[in-house]
């Protein structure tokens, strides 16, 4: 099978979910469709190396590392090293110090924009889990870190979109909804 | 379990990330304590509102037609690739038509084994298919979220009626139909989405040919289930729990009403 065929067959079915990511990872819609673009003609090149197994997964991938590159070269402040502790000051420093939420909270703020909102790494572990609905192991190996980091960073961004007041009713609605 | 064992399992048992016996000692601890069950109510309600609330994009046309030229050319360059590679992979092609004739020429033997084989052809021409129609932007031939518009297009089309039921409340929205060739007879196939993602269900009499309950090509799940005296196939880029799920529901949707 050729290159073109081949990436017409398995990877350009998931041209959407790619796009997807790309677009949460952006936040914009041009910058979203040059970062896919991108990956496309990587994938392209690559596509050969996709043995059988999850396209979605393996394209996703290619997509992040566009991404990547594009943000180096565009938005360099963004991406963190990741020690734990510098994402955790991001999140703290960036938008999400508990009085200025609070605060937006208290304004009923769309949940949509505090998803667009979290620090980079925790956005993308949210967005392949919550949107994509892939296991901590594709997760993993697509953000190329443990599966412990992936749980940790899945549990950081959960805790900051659930300061959101409606969410907190619910966990505080005595006896549940059992 | 106290609560400190409890601490990420929790999660874990929201993401369906537990084998079975950790997820039932998770539930028993869950059903036991207040502090544990809120917090696992609160991923479940963050759950849900993301999938109210935050939208998935689809990739917008333009893009689409980029990918589509940039493939195009990639097309018109490829032949002129180095030639031993080519001759390299010969043997490997010749192979592939060979195992296809013989497939061929074994069906129609019908022995056991070749039924076998035609069951799991089924999930490939069925993968295939679907692959196809989204390609070729060819989903639907019959737009319409209401059951009574599809139901009657396609039965009009087709020696038999098939069920259509539209799942939005659940979360599958009905989005057409069209007609395809499946083991060799025309088959309705219902359209749904689901989120992002496109489900082709093929739906037909009961046939001969069936595949197992669950199987992956090519990077897609094909799902099957029999019921309401129909053969349901459905395929996607759905988690395979979702589809398997789906497809049970629709097959079961007669006798649960």
């Amino acid at each position: 099978m050729s290159d073109p065929t081949r990436f017409e067959e398995q990877v350009l079915p998931h041209l959407d979910a790619g796009y997807n990511l790309a677009r949460w990872l952006t936040r914009n819609v041009d910058d979203a469709e040059d970062v896919v673009q991108d990956a496309c003609v990587r994938a392209l090149k690559y596509v050969g190396t996709l043995r059988d197994g999850n396209a979605r997964a393996w394209f996703l991938t290619v997509v992040r590392h566009a991404f990547y590159d594009w943000c180096k070269r565009n938005r360099p402040k963004e991406i963190i090293k990741d020690d734990g502790t510098a994402i955790d000051m991001a999140a703290a420093d960036s938008s999400m110090d508990p009085e200025r939420v609070a605060q937006r909270s208290s304004e009923s703020r769309l949940l949509a924009d505090m998803v667009a909102e979290l620090p980079l790494a925790y956005r993308e572990v949210l967005i392949l889990r919550e949107l994509e609905e892939l296991s901590y192991k594709e997760i993993a190996r697509i953000a190329d870190v443990p599966v412990g980091t992936v749980m940790s960073r899945l549990a950081r961004a959960r805790a900051l979109l659930q300061r959101s007041p409606q969410l907190r009713a619910i966990c505080e609605r005595p006896g549940g909804e059992r | 379990m106290n609560c400190n064992e409890a601490g990420t399992l929790v999660a874990r048992y929201a993401d369906g990330e537990l084998d079975s016996t950790q997820g039932r000692s998770t539930e028993q601890h869950l059903r036991s304590c207040v502090d544990c069950a809120a917090k696992h109510r609160l991923v479940l309600a963050l759950r849900a509102r993301i999938h109210a609330e935050v939208p998935c994009f689809p990739a917008p046309s333009a893009l689409r037609e980029r990918v589509r030229a940039l493939l195009a050319n990639a097309q018109d360059v490829a032949p002129a690739r180095p030639r031993p590679e080519r001759n390299r992979w010969r043997w490997l092609t010749e192979g592939a038509f060979a195992g296809c004739a013989a497939t061929v020429l074994a069906w129609v033997m019908g022995t056991a084994v070749i039924d076998w084989r035609a069951n799991e052809d089924v999930a490939v021409e069925a993968v295939t298919t679907h692959v196809r129609a989204t390609l070729n932007n060819h989903l639907i031939e019959v737009a319409s979220s209401d059951q009574h518009t599809v139901k009657p297009w396609l039965s009009a089309r087709l020696d038999y009626s098939p069920p259509v039921h539209d799942l939005a409340a659940e979360g599958f929205t009905l989005t057409g139909g069209r007609l395809d060739t499946l083991d060799r007879h025309h088959v309705a196939t219902l359209v749904y989405r689901y989120r992002l993602h496109t489900i082709d269900v093929f739906v037909r009499p009961e046939s001969a040919h069936a595949p197992s309950a669950l199987r992956t090509v090519r990077g897609f799940d094909v799902a099957h289930a029999t019921g309401s005296g129909m053969d349901w196939l459905a395929v996607s880029d759905v988690s395979a729990d979702v589809l398997t799920a789906f497809v049970e529901r629709l097959a079961s949707a007669d006798a649960a009403r």
